[in-house]
């Protein structure tokens, strides 16, 4: 009896370790294999997506390599449509230069006709003076990316000469904003007491120019795990989950399949929720901007943008509001249905637009549409995006939602199923 | 003999499922039941459970096709002898069909326990359970020697008629007509308990 009752506490703080041990494994695990997170889970997300797809098709009489096969066509079909419009509408190399241009102009000018700045760029009105320490390094990183080097100056000169027919150089209005936003550069560069003519007046090039070609190939092999991962699920008729019963004991085989089911509810529900709503955010941002003045193409371009980027919490807004002002920042002639809109304050309409389709994403979409899929608090969506984005970046930021849900359900599930079974 | 004996003999002679009375190689399809070989996994394990899914009552009249479908969804399960497969009062998650043993249904527990019945393949039980009906078990399901089940789980079955919705509906018209058998012996069997008990109680 005296050997038995010991025997119980050590038996318990074994398990005790070989579970902390485990965990500590898993931790480890997941922190090494942190870059291939976001791919392996959105191949399995897709495929979880899909699936529903593949079981149509096999009901239809169509074997399951063939459908999945089917699928995989299709979905190579539209991804090579979405990439030729996208194509499309991607202006040239030298339009993107000149796009450069035209932005960095405009974006200077309103920012300096906004904060009341003199020629210096050293004095402004009172807004600048609350908001010049926050506006100021911010605007200065845009500037760097979209500011030309030297060779790309050269390049854009030498279209406009070809563009005129081989004649001498034109003093046409573009070359003249160029000119400008040099001198703009230089004027806040020898404000901040930057040295700009230390790099000859160009400013470092952006993250894409810097980022080398073996960060590319890193960057490829990783993403090759996502079509895998894709593929495999996809094909599996359920092997994976009877894999994972069998390793259960027979005692917990019940509350583990109950278990099981309820993580698949709340996914399912999570991932229907979550699709509904960023079709309703999209379709109201392309409904607002249409009405405000931006073109179908570009309204329709935003929207799509903006319900993608609600995958990630509170960034659907921030695309929007990015986006909708970028363009309204470039826009010129505008032809709004509303008669008040015109091309001074048609940034403060788009701003509007995106607010109001903000506001209706979390007083009618959330509630009604996402509805009672995630349950979770605001303050824990907020913990866990951040928390997600600084353990794990992007990937954190993505996946922290989802993960939250399953978490949340299977502890839940977990305790509930454990207690009805007898079992604690 | 007491009404009680009377009773038990009654619930176990009741509660016996017979995968096809009627049929006279009733005995040659147990026995294939039996000794059919248990694939890990593959396309061998699904052909092989499709071909004893033919032999259950429940699956009777499914084409091959729809049985090789069922047969993927479908997780074995080996107990030892004595292994409870289901305990009186929990609520159900799965069905079972019995591929190979024997187990016995009981009620109650120690020295209270009622034996009700022995179940052969290619019996099945719990059909309540894949239903996710949420009713507590009122018997409990042992092994008597090694078992080899299958079992249906309710999220399975929920899969089935999402993907397949018309060969869902067929298991689940069978698996109704089956609770409202049992539904019925149940009825009847407690009837017959209290007019037994009544019949005791009199001079």
């Amino acid at each position: 009896m005296t050997r038995e009752g010991g025997a119980e506490p050590l038996s318990a703080v074994l398990t005790g370790v070989v579970a902390a041990a485990a965990l500590a494994v898993v931790g480890c695990l997941l922190w090494g294999l942190r870059s291939l997170i976001l791919p392996a889970s959105i191949g399995g997300l897709l495929a979880y997506v899909c699936r529903p797809i593949v079981d149509r098709l096999e009901r239809y009489g169509i074997q399951r390599g063939l459908a999945v096969g089917v699928l995989l066509l299709v979905l190579g079909a539209v991804a090579l449509a979405s990439l030729s419009s996208i194509r499309a509408v991607m202006p040239s190399q030298i339009e993107a230069l000149e796009l450069r241009v035209r932005v960095l102009y405009s974006l200077n000018h309103r920012y300096q006709a906004l904060m009341g700045l003199d020629p210096s760029w050293t004095r402004g009105n009172r807004l600048y003076q609350l908001l010049n320490r926050d506006l100021d390094p911010l605007l200065d990183r845009v500037s760097e990316v979209l500011a030309l080097t030297g060779e790309e100056r050269a390049q854009l000169a030498a279209s406009r000469d070809r563009g005129a027919g081989g004649g001498p150089a034109p003093l046409d209005r573009l070359l003249a904003y160029e000119r400008v936003n040099a001198q703009t550069l230089e004027v806040r560069a020898r404000r901040a007491g930057a040295a700009v003519q230390a790099t000859g007046g160009s400013p470092e090039p952006g993250f894409l120019r810097r980022m080398a070609p073996s960060a590319v190939g890193v960057l490829l092999s990783t993403w090759m795990i996502a079509p895998l991962i894709f593929l495999f699920l996809l094909w599996d008729t359920g092997n994976i989950k009877r894999g994972l019963l069998r390793a259960v004991p027979n005692r917990l085989f019940e509350p583990a399949l109950a278990v099981l089911a309820d993580v698949d509810q709340a996914l399912g529900d999570y991932l229907r929720g979550i699709a509904r709503e960023c079709c309703a955010l999209g379709a109201t941002v392309f409904v607002l901007l249409l009405l405000v003045g931006v073109p179908p193409q570009w309204a329709l371009a935003i929207g799509t943008f903006t319900g993608l980027s609600n995958l990630i919490p509170y960034m659907g807004f921030v695309a929007a509001l990015v986006s909708g002002l970028a363009y309204s920042l470039l826009a010129k002639d505008v032809n709004s249905l509303i008669p008040f809109v015109t091309d001074e304050n048609f940034p403060i309409w788009v701003v509007a637009a995106v607010v109001v389709a903000e506001l209706l994403k979390n007083a009618v979409y959330e509630p009604v549409v996402l509805g009672s899929a995630v349950k979770l608090h605001p303050l824990a969506v907020v913990v866990g995006a951040l928390g997600g984005a600084t353990l794990f970046g992007p990937a954190g930021m993505f996946l922290a939602i989802p993960v939250i849900t399953v978490v949340k359900v299977l502890v839940a599930s977990t305790a509930r199923h454990l207690s009805v079974y007898g079992l604690v | 003999m007491s009404s009680t004996d009377k009773l038990r003999g009654l619930k176990r002679l009741l509660l016996r499922q017979r995968s096809d009375p009627g049929s006279s190689d009733l005995a040659a399809r147990r026995l294939r039941a039996m000794y059919l070989p248990l694939e890990s996994r593959g396309k061998e394990r699904n052909e092989s459970l499709a071909e004893f899914l033919a032999q259950v009552t429940l699956f009777e009249g499914l084409g091959r096709g729809d049985r090789l479908r069922l047969a993927r969804v479908l997780h074995e399960r080996d107990f030892a002898d004595g292994e409870y497969i289901c305990k009186e009062h929990a609520p159900g998650a799965a069905l079972f069909i019995l591929r190979r043993g024997i187990v016995e249904i009981v009620s109650g527990e120690g020295a209270g326990e009622v034996p009700l019945a022995l179940l052969e393949p290619p019996a099945s039980f719990e059909e309540a359970g894949a239903l996710g009906v949420g009713v507590r078990r009122w018997f409990s399901v042992r092994a008597r020697g090694p078992v080899s089940l299958l079992a249906l789980g309710r999220s399975d079955l929920d899969a089935l008629i999402g993907s397949f919705p018309e060969l869902a509906n067929k298991v689940l018209v069978r698996m109704a007509g089956m609770l409202a058998v049992r539904l019925q012996m149940r009825i009847d069997a407690e009837a017959l308990g209290s007019a037994g008990a009544s019949e005791e109680v009199e001079p």
